[in-house]
């Protein structure tokens, strides 16, 4: 039975606050207008429209799915909040100042000469060693024909060229009739005294902390290669890792590299070799064995075996460039710098002069001479002019004192401290 | 290559370096250079020539 009171005013009795219900009150398709709306339940509806200014207390997890476009010019309290994610933007990115929690902003590229523009003893050579790009040797022995390390010039071409490179350090291959052998190798290799990386700010005996290598490599020949670090102070440790490359293809390769704790890993607060880095087109077996990847032993073999097929393609070129080691778990863009600055930084490790070493026939006087910035140690000296056996040589960091029994002569020099 | 090394003094007679006669390059006496280092282990067997 239904049943119909028609009122056009409720209101509760003289005496009580409120009229209760004892029932559900169906709208139907009506409205429910009015001032305000007070549950202590829940609201539930299909849709809510209106402002929500004062809406207040919502938990974090119950906003969930996508955020429309906002305008973030009021956000406060952001502090450390994005964790580990990323933050990526088109647009400029401002603040009162930015703080790297690990590495930092300039100066983060521990490897000298990096970018190859420093030669100061030339750009081509067919001998082992130091001949050409500053701070990196090839090395190599065994070899039929000897092969050909260079500072090469790089041209307009996707890859480094479009990050600013303009110089790489190149091999090419002889021709090695006898093939690959046990005891053959050719590598590139450069060394970074101890107290860079003491003092970098790498935890190196925390697997937590990392450094990050990254370099542009590229070669004639289709294969897996091998690299490796390797460290000098206490019992030696090594840390291979691969990389394949396509032929003829510039690559960008990426490592991240953890500190350890076993085996410690040791870096002495001296000028001497601190960590070695290895990029290698070929290793014979006597240098090679069973090793995982990616992670820190004490040294024995230097790399697993290495596939041939390089070493054995007469000519093969192999480049390398953009080579930035720097603390952190993220290789960042390459550092460049200036050619003045890197210069500078060669010099303390080679040191070429022209002329200008006026070197006199005094008895008992002797001519000094300063080298343009304090060596890493007491350099060797190779006379490039200059006639005569010198007497009393003696080095030091910051120059040499010497005399010529042949009168005074301009001497060209070099003044070498490699590790 | 042979290597062979010589000293050089200065006029007190003092022995102020080490000529290497391969190749003419004037080795200090420096724990830290590698050319020293390789000095080091050659004199272990051989004998370096005194100074003029």
């Amino acid at each position: 039975m239904t049943s119909k009171i028609i009122v056009n005013n409720i209101e509760s009795d003289s005496g009580v606050s409120s009229v209760t219900f004892t029932s559900d009150i169906e709208l139907g398709t009506k409205n429910l207008k009015g001032h305000n709306l007070e549950s202590t339940g829940i609201v539930t509806a299909v849709s809510f429209t209106g402002s929500g200014a004062n809406l207040t207390n919502l938990p974090a997890a119950n906003i969930t799915g996508t955020l429309p476009a906002l305008d973030g010019s009021a956000l406060t309290g952001v502090g450390a909040s994005f964790g580990n994610s990323s933050v990526n933007t088109s647009g400029i990115i401002t603040a009162t100042s930015f703080v790297p929690t690990v590495g930092q902003l300039s100066h983060r590229n521990l490897i000298v000469n990096g970018a190859m523009n420093v030669a100061q003893r030339g750009t081509s050579s067919t001998s082992s060693g130091f001949y050409t790009v500053d701070r990196f040797q090839v090395n190599f022995t065994g070899t039929n024909e000897a092969p050909e390390q260079r500072q090469a010039t790089l041209t307009s071409a996707p890859g480094p060229y479009r990050e600013g490179h303009r110089k790489a350090y190149k091999i090419t291959n002889g021709n090695q009739t006898g093939g690959g052998g046990a005891a053959k190798f050719i590598r590139f290799k450069t060394t970074i005294e101890a107290q860079d990386i003491a003092n970098s700010g790498w935890d190196y005996v925390s697997s937590s902390s990392f450094v990050t290598l990254s370099f542009w490599v590229k070669a004639s020949v289709a294969q897996t290669y091998y690299g490796r670090l390797q460290t000098e102070d206490g019992t030696a440790r090594n840390y291979p890792f691969s990389f394949a490359l396509s032929a003829d293809t510039w690559t960008k390769v990426t490592k991240t590299i953890p500190g350890n704790t076993s085996p410690t890993l040791q870096f002495d607060n001296n000028n001497g070799a601190g960590l070695i880095l290895e990029i290698v087109p070929y290793y014979g077996t006597d240098y090679t064995g069973s090793m995982s990847l990616n992670t820190w032993a004490t040294y024995s073999d230097r790399t697993p075996d290495n596939t041939a097929t390089w070493y054995e393609t007469d000519d093969a070129t192999f480049f390398i460039t953009g080579v930035q080691l720097e603390v952190g778990p993220v290789a960042t863009p390459f550092e460049h710098r200036s050619f003045g600055e890197e210069l500078t930084r060669c010099q303390r490790y080679f040191v070429k002069m022209s002329g200008g070493a006026f070197i006199f026939p005094q008895n008992n006087v002797y001519t000094s001479f300063s080298f343009p910035q304090e060596m890493r140690d007491a350099p060797t000296l190779t006379f490039l002019s200059g006639a005569g056996t010198k007497s009393g040589i003696r080095v030091e960091k910051d120059g040499f004192r010497a005399a010529n029994s042949l009168g005074p002569q301009d001497h060209a020099f070099t003044a070498e401290s490699e590790i | 290559m042979t290597l062979n090394y010589k000293f050089i003094k200065d006029f007190t007679g003092e022995n102020t370096c080490i000529l290497r006669l391969t190749d003419n390059k004037y080795i200090p006496f420096c724990d830290g250079n590698i050319d020293y280092q390789e000095y080091l282990e050659w004199a272990k067997t051989n004998t370096t020539e005194e100074a003029d």
